[in-house]
C-alpha cells in the first residue's frame, strides 16, 4: 500500500469514528433530566390519571364534563357518564374546549391601555385592581352609569355579579349572546305560561318534526338531544321515530331526517298554524275549546298556506294528520324560525301545533321544567335587557364605565347595530375575557379570568331534564397563566373599593362565596337536604360527581295549556319581513351558527378548524352555500369568489354547491371573520353578520339573522375554500347500505 | 490496488466506503460502551450504598409508585427532608439538599435509565409479576453512585419476555405504542 | 442451499398469510349503527385529543395531508328537491385479512393475538405501501414533523407517542384504553368487562351509535349487534375481513314522498 492511501485510509477510518461517536451522542442525548416533586400533591400518582367534574361552556346546554388530568395538566375532556344533560357523551365542541385553557393566545396577564387608542402594556394585578377601584370610586354615588356585559349565566356568578351591581346602585346588568334562545323563552312564556325552557322529549317520541331546529350539532342542547335522537331512531322503546325537518336550508338535522320540507324562508309558523287547523278541523283535537281554536287558525287553512309557504296543500295535510296520528309526536322551533324578525310568533305556532296534537305536557312530547333558577339572580328582562338598549345607552353617553365578561358583541352582534362606535364613546371599558376577542381589544383595561377549567363555578342546565340538573364546576388544573376568576376579580374590586360596597361583597373567594350559597341551597331544598345528613358530606359528594340532580326516573307530570285567546295575539300574521327589494335582492340569506365555531367561540381552537364541516366538509375558513342551479344561472362554479351585497354590508366568500337548498335562497355559517382572537382564527373568511340589518324580534329582543335579500356577483378577489371530501357520490361502490323503513318493519327484532 | 482506470476507482471507492462504515460503526459502540453516561455525576453525591445498603431502607420507601404506576417516583424532597432535617445535618451533601429545601426547588436529578418517548414500560407490570428490582437495576444496595448495569436495548428486554414466556410479551404492541 | 432458501421463503409466505393466530384472545370489534349516527362529528375531535393527532393546518389540509384517523363521509343523492344525505363514520377497520399487512416491507404492520392491525411506528420507513394498499383510506402520513404551539402541547396524552416526520399512522382502537383495561384486569384476576374498553369516539359519539367490545364473547353487546339483520361490512366483496360491522341505515328508496 502506498503511504498516500495508507494516510487517506487513516484519515477516513478517523473521521468516520469521530461521526459515529458524535451521532451516538447527539442520538443518546445525557443529562435528561428527573424532576421530583418538592411537596407532592395529595391523591397524585404520576403516570395514573385523576379525574375532576365541570361544566362545559362552549354554549348554553351545560353539560357536565369529567376533566382527565395527569401531573397537574388536562389531556381529554368527556361527558360525565352521572349527568342527566350530557349522559358520559360531549360533542366536538366540547371536547374542543381544552385548546381554550391551553390556547397560546390567551391573555397572560394583566394589562392596561397606554392611551386611548394606543397600545395595551402588561402589568401587575395590584395594579389593575387599583386602576378598577380607582375608576368604580370615580363614578357617581346616584347615577354610576357603571354597566356589566356577562353572557346569560345561570350559576353563582350571576347572583354575584347581581350583587355586585346592585351594591353599586346600578341596574345596568346585562346579559348578551348571539344564541341566547330569547325567543324560545318569550314564545313559552307568553303561549304557555312556562317561565323555565321546556324540555323537548325527543328520546321518547315517535314523529319529530322539526322547524329549523338543528339540534344535531348547535341547537339548545345538541348533546342531550343527539342522544334522544340516537335512541329514537334504534335502541330504544318500541317503533322507529320518524323525523320530518322544515327549514329552507337543509341543515344537519335535516340531512338525517325522513323528509325535508325546504318550505319558503319565513313562513314556517304559518306552516305550523296550517297543520294545526288541519288537526283540528279533522277532529284529532280533544280539547273543550275546539271551536275557538278553529275560528283562531282559520286563517291559516292548507290551501292558502301552500301559497305563502311554497309546500304542497296535500303534503301539508299529510304530514298533519301524521302528526296528529303518531303518539307522542313532537314539534320544535329552532334557530331557523327563532331568527326571523317574527321568531316569537313562529315559535308560538310551534306550541300552538303540539297543543292541538295533544303534545304538551306529555312523555314523548314538551315536558315541562321547574323554575331552577339561582335566588339573587338576574334573567333578562326581555323587554329593557337588550343589546341594542345597551349600545343605545353607550352612544348616548350614559355609560361611564363598563365591565364586560366572555361575551363578544363587536363580533356577534350585526355591523349595522355600529357595537364598535357605541363601545368608543364609553370613558372606561374593563374586559375580563380570557382571549382578546374584537370587544377585549376595544377595552381600556384587560384583567383576563380563567377558563372554567381552573376555576370555580356552577350551572344551572336550562333546559334541564323534567327535573332541576344543578351542575358544579371545580378547577381541574392550576392556572396556567397569569389570571384569576372572574369572581374573585369582581370580590377584589369590591374590596378596592371599600366601605358599603365591601361591606356587602364580604366573601374573601368566589369559592367560599359558592360554598355558602350552596349552604343555602342546601337548607332550603328538601330533596338536597334528605340526599345527605351534613352540609360537608354533601359537598364533597356535590364536587365528586360533578354536581346535584334527583334520580327520578319519570320527568314530573304537569299540565300545560295553550289557550286560543291566549296564543291567539302572538301568532304570524305575515310571512317574516326580509330587507331588500326581490328584484335588486334576488335571494334570501339565512344566516347559521357553525357546527364548530358556534357563534364565533371556537374559531381560535385549531382542532374545530380543522374539523371539517359536517354538511361541506370545508376546513380553515368560510364559504356561501347556493343551489347549483342557481350557481348555473350566476355563471359561478365551486371555489369561485362571489361578492355577497344586502342593503347594510358586504361579504366576498367562496362559493359551495349546495343541493339542499331553495334555489331562492343562499345560507352562510356564522364563525368566521374576527379580525381579532389570535392566531387561528384572525383575519380568516368573512363574517356574515357584516351584512345582517340592525332589526331585532320587537317582543323578545333577539336578533333578527334571517331578516334581509342579498344579490351575488362575481369577485375577482382570490381565496381558497379548502374541503375535504373526495366525491359527493358513492358511485356504485355501496358504501352506506340502507333498508326501506318497510323492509326494516319485517325484520326479525328478537334477533337483535 | 495499483490498478487503474474506472474499476482500479470503483474499488477504492468501496475500500475507502468499507473503511469509513467499519469506523464509524466502532465509533458509535465506543461512545455507547464507555461514554454514554451510564454513570453519571448527580446535583448531589446521593449513595444508594447508604441508603439501601447500611441502612437497609426497602427500595419503595422512597420510590413510592413502583408498585401502583408506570413511573418507579424519585423521592419528593420533603421525604428526603423528612429524615434529613435531623440526619446527618453537617454533611455537606446533605447541606445541598437543604439548599434546594430552602430555596423551594426540586433537585434535578440526571436520568440513568432513560427509555426513548416511543417505548411504553410500565414498573407496576413488572413488580406485580414478582420481578425484584435488582433484576434490572443491578445490586444499587452496593453502589455509590447509581449506575446503568442493563442495556435497556429492545433484545435485552424481549430476551427475559422470551425467557418468562410472557403472556403477549413479544407483541410489538405491548411495548410500543 | 438451496433448501435454506427455501425454508426462508416458506416462513416468509406464512407470516404473510393473514389470520396466523388460530384465535384471538380478544376480538375487538366496532360496531357502527348508521341509523343512529347523525354526522356530527364529535368523534372526530374525539380521537383527535386522544390520540395526539397533530393539526396540520390549511395548506397541507389543501393537499389532502390532514391526520384524522376517523373520518365522516357525506354522500348525497338526488337533486333538489329529492335530497338524500348518508352518513358514515369510516375508521381502520382493523382487518382480519388486512392487504396492509400483506405489503408493509419492514413489518411495520401485522396483526396480532387481540385481532387488531398493528402499526408500529418505531419500525415504520415510511414506504407508504401500506397506505396504497388500504382500500378505505385510513392511512396517515406524517410529511413532516408537526409543531404544537406551547402550550398546546401540555394536552399531549402521556400514554401513546407523539409521531415524527416520515411514520405512518393510523387509528388503533385506542389500544392505550385497551391496555389500562387489560390492565386493570389483571390486577382483579379477571378477563375484561363488556362495555369495559371504550374508545374516545365511542366514548363520546352523543346518538350512541358507536359499540365497542370483544366478538369472542357471544353475550357482549357486539356479538348481540353482530347479529342485527341490518348488518354488514365495508366493501365486503374485497374480502379483507373487516373488524367494524355496519348497521343499514333504514331510509326510503328513491324521492322522498314530495308531494302527498
Amino acid at each position: 500500500m502506498k503511504r498516500r492511501d495508507f494516510l487517506k485510509y487513516l484519515g477516513i477510518g478517523a473521521g468516520g469514528l469521530g461521526a459515529g461517536f458524535v451521532l451516538g451522542k447527539a442520538s443518546n442525548p445525557p443529562g435528561a433530566k428527573l424532576i421530583p416533586y418538592l411537596i407532592p400533591p395529595e391523591d397524585v400518582i404520576p403516570g395514573v390519571a385523576n379525574w375532576y367534574a365541570g361544566v362545559c361552556t362552549q354554549c348554553n346546554a351545560g353539560c357536565g364534563t369529567i376533566v382527565r388530568v395527569m401531573e397537574g395538566r388536562a389531556k381529554k375532556i368527556e361527558g360525565n357518564p352521572l349527568h342527566p344533560v350530557s349522559r358520559g357523551k360531549l360533542c366536538a365542541r366540547g371536547q374542543a374546549s381544552l385548546q381554550a385553557l391551553y390556547n397560546p393566545d390567551r391573555i397572560k396577564g394583566p394589562m392596561r391601555r397606554i392611551s386611548k387608542g394606543g397600545d395595551f402594556t402588561g402589568i401587575s394585578w395590584e395594579e389593575g385592581l387599583e386602576i378598577l377601584s380607582g375608576n368604580l370610586a370615580k363614578l357617581d354615588k346616584d347615577a354610576p352609569g357603571l354597566y356589566m356585559l356577562t353572557p346569560p349565566l345561570r350559576g353563582h356568578l350571576n347572583s354575584l355579579v347581581n350583587g355586585f351591581m346592585a351594591a353599586f346602585g346600578s341596574p345596568d346588568y346585562f346579559q348578551y349572546e348571539l344564541f341566547q334562545h330569547r325567543n324560545l323563552i318569550a314564545a313559552n312564556r307568553l303561549s304557555a305560561s312556562l317561565s323555565e325552557i321546556p324540555y323537548y322529549d325527543i328520546e321518547n317520541t315517535k314523529f319529530l318534526l322539526s322547524f329549523g331546529a338543528d339540534f344535531s350539532s348547535t341547537w339548545l342542547s345538541p348533546v342531550n338531544m343527539s342522544y334522544g335522537y340516537g335512541r329514537m331512531r334504534q335502541g330504544g322503546q318500541g317503533k322507529r321515530g320518524r323525523l320530518v325537518s322544515v327549514e329552507p336550508r337543509m341543515s344537519l338535522t335535516g340531512a338525517n331526517a325522513d323528509e325535508w320540507v325546504p318550505a319558503r324562508p319565513g313562513t314556517e309558523g304559518i306552516l305550523a298554524l296550517s297543520m294545526a287547523y288541519e288537526i283540528v278541523s279533522q277532529g284529532y283535537y280533544r280539547g273543550a275549546d275546539g271551536g275557538a281554536w278553529k275560528s283562531v287558525l282559520a286563517r291559516y287553512r292548507p290551501a292558502e298556506a301552500a301559497k305563502i309557504t311554497d309546500v304542497g296543500e296535500e303534503r301539508i295535510k299529510r304530514i298533519a294528520r301524521e302528526f296528529a296520528e303518531t303518539r307522542p309526536s313532537l314539534a320544535i322551533g329552532g334557530e331557523c324560525v327563532a331568527s326571523y324578525e317574527n321568531g316569537v310568533s313562529g315559535l308560538v305556532a310551534v306550541n300552538v301545533l303540539n297543543h292541538v296534537a295533544g303534545n304538551m305536557g306529555i312523555k314523548g312530547g314538551v315536558v315541562p321544567n321547574s323554575e331552577g333558577f339561582v335566588e339573587g339572580a338576574r334573567r333578562p328582562d326581555l323587554k329593557t335587557d337588550r343589546i341594542s338598549t345597551l349600545l343605545k345607552s353607550a352612544s348616548e353617553g350614559r355609560v361611564k364605565a363598563l365591565i364586560v365578561y366572555n361575551t363578544n358583541p363587536l363580533f356577534t352582534a350585526p355591523k349595522a347595530l355600529d357595537a364598535g362606535g357605541s363601545l368608543s364613546k364609553i370613558p372606561f371599558i374593563v374586559s375580563l375575557s380570557s382571549f382578546m376577542d374584537s370587544t377585549t381589544a376595544a377595552a381600556d383595561l384587560i384583567l383576563p379570568s380563567h377558563t372554567s377549567l381552573e376555576d370555580w363555578g356552577d350551572d344551572f342546565a336550562e333546559p334541564a331534564v323534567g327535573t332541576p340538573v344543578y351542575t358544579m364546576n371545580q378547577p381541574a388544573v392550576s392556572p396556567v397563566f397569569d389570571t384569576k376568576g372572574a369572581g374573585d376579580i369582581l370580590l377584589a374590586a369590591a374590596r378596592g373599593a371599600g366601605g358599603r360596597v365591601a361591606d356587602r361583597l364580604k366573601w374573601n373567594t368566589f369559592e367560599a362565596y359558592l360554598r355558602e350559597s350552596w349552604q343555602g341551597l342546601y337548607k332550603r331544598n328538601r330533596a338536597m337536604a334528605s340526599s345527605a345528613p351534613t352540609f360537608d358530606e354533601f359537598w364533597s359528594r356535590t364536587l365528586q360527581n360533578g354536581g346535584w340532580w334527583q334520580e327520578a326516573e319519570e320527568p314530573r307530570k304537569r299540565a300545560v295549556y295553550v289557550s286560543a285567546s291566549g296564543a291567539g295575539p302572538h301568532l304570524p300574521q305575515s310571512p317574516s319581513r326580509f330587507e331588500g327589494d326581490e328584484k335588486e335582492y334576488p335571494f334570501y340569506l339565512v344566516l347559521y351558527p357553525h357546527a364548530g365555531h358556534f357563534d364565533g367561540r371556537g374559531a381560535n381552537l385549531p382542532w374545530l378548524q380543522e374539523t371539517p364541516d359536517p354538511m361541506t366538509s370545508v376546513v380553515w375558513g368560510g364559504w356561501i352555500e347556493i343551489n347549483p342551479k342557481t350557481a348555473g344561472g350566476l355563471g359561478v362554479k365551486e371555489g369561485d369568489m362571489v361578492t355577497v351585497d344586502s342593503p347594510s354590508g358586504r361579504v366576498q366568500l367562496p362559493v359551495y354547491l349546495y343541493p339542499g337548498i331553495r334555489p331562492d335562497t343562499v345560507a352562510m355559517p356564522i364563525g368566521q371573520g374576527h379580525t381579532e382572537y389570535g392566531r387561528y382564527a384572525k383575519g380568516r373568511g368573512s363574517n356574515p353578520l357584516d351584512m345582517v340589518p340592525a332589526k331585532e324580534d320587537g317582543i323578545s329582543g333577539e336578533i333578527a339573522l334571517n331578516s334581509t335579500r342579498v344579490k351575488i356577483t362575481t369577485s375577482d378577489m382570490s381565496g381558497e375554500m379548502v374541503k375535504m371530501e373526495g366525491s359527493t357520490k358513492e358511485l356504485g361502490r355501496e358504501i352506506v347500505q340502507t333498508v326501506s323503513p318497510e323492509e326494516f318493519e319485517k325484520m326479525p327484532k328478537d334477533a337483535v | 490496488m495499483n490498478e487503474t482506470g474506472p474499476i482500479g476507482i470503483i474499488k477504492k471507492l468501496v475500500s475507502f466506503a468499507v473503511v469509513g462504515a467499519v469506523a464509524f460503526f466502532v465509533g458509535y459502540r465506543i461512545q455507547g460502551r464507555y461514554f454514554s453516561g451510564r454513570t453519571p455525576a448527580q446535583p448531589i453525591e446521593f449513595s444508594h450504598r447508604i441508603h439501601a445498603g447500611d441502612n437497609k431502607i426497602p427500595c419503595m420507601y422512597c420510590h413510592l409508585y413502583a408498585d401502583k404506576s408506570r413511573v418507579a417516583g424519585v423521592p419528593n424532597v420533603k421525604r428526603c427532608m423528612g429524615c434529613h432535617a435531623v440526619i446527618k445535618t453537617q454533611s455537606p451533601e446533605i447541606q445541598k439538599l437543604a439548599a434546594y429545601w430552602e430555596k423551594k426547588e426540586p433537585v434535578p436529578w440526571v436520568k440513568v435509565h432513560n427509555l426513548p418517548d416511543h417505548v411504553y414500560f410500565p414498573h407496576k407490570r413488572h413488580i406485580k409479576a414478582g420481578l425484584e428490582c435488582q433484576q434490572c437495576h443491578g445490586d444499587v444496595a452496593s453502589m455509590k453512585r447509581i449506575t446503568r448495569v442493563s442495556s435497556l436495548t429492545m433484545g435485552w428486554c424481549l430476551s427475559c419476555h422470551t425467557k418468562r414466556n410472557v403472556k403477549n410479551g413479544r407483541d410489538c404492541w405491548t411495548c410500543h405504542i | 442451499m438451496e433448501g435454506i432458501l427455501k425454508r426462508i421463503a416458506e416462513k416468509f409466505r406464512d407470516y404473510r398469510v393473514p389470520g396466523y393466530y388460530k384465535k384471538f384472545d380478544y376480538r375487538w370489534t366496532m360496531v357502527v349503527d348508521l341509523d343512529m349516527c347523525n354526522g356530527c362529528g364529535a368523534c372526530v375531535v374525539a380521537c383527535r385529543a386522544e390520540n395526539n393527532s397533530a393539526t396540520v393546518g390549511k395548506e397541507e389540509c389543501r393537499k389532502g395531508r390532514a391526520l384524522n384517523w376517523i373520518r365522516i363521509e357525506r354522500y348525497v343523492e338526488g337533486e333538489y328537491p329529492d335530497i338524500k344525505v348518508k352518513f358514515i363514520p369510516i375508521m381502520c377497520q382493523n382487518c382480519s385479512s388486512a392487504p396492509c399487512e400483506i405489503g408493509c416491507p419492514v413489518y411495520a404492520t401485522y396483526h396480532n393475538q387481540d385481532g387488531l392491525n398493528v402499526q408500529v411506528y418505531n419500525r415504520c420507513v415510511g414506504t407508504f405501501t401500506c397506505a396504497t394498499y388500504c382500500p378505505y383510506d385510513v392511512r396517515r402520513f406524517n410529511w413532516f414533523t408537526y409543531k404544537w404551539d406551547k402550550p398546546l402541547d401540555e394536552q399531549l396524552n402521556p400514554d401513546l407517542t407523539v409521531r415524527e416526520m416520515g411514520v405512518m399512522e393510523k387509528c388503533t382502537f385506542c389500544i392505550q384504553r385497551i391496555r389500562v383495561a387489560k390492565d386493570r384486569a389483571k390486577d382483579e384476576k379477571r378477563e375484561i368487562k363488556d362495555g369495559e374498553v371504550k374508545p374516545a369516539c365511542v366514548q363520546t359519539c352523543p346518538t350512541g351509535a358507536l359499540v365497542f367490545g370483544d366478538l369472542n364473547d357471544p353475550e357482549s353487546s357486539v356479538s348481540r349487534m353482530a347479529r342485527n339483520p341490518r348488518r354488514y361490512r365495508l366493501l365486503e366483496e374485497l374480502n379483507t375481513d373487516p373488524s367494524v360491522i355496519y348497521l343499514k341505515r333504514v331510509m326510503a328508496e328513491g324521492p322522498s314522498e314530495r308531494e302527498g
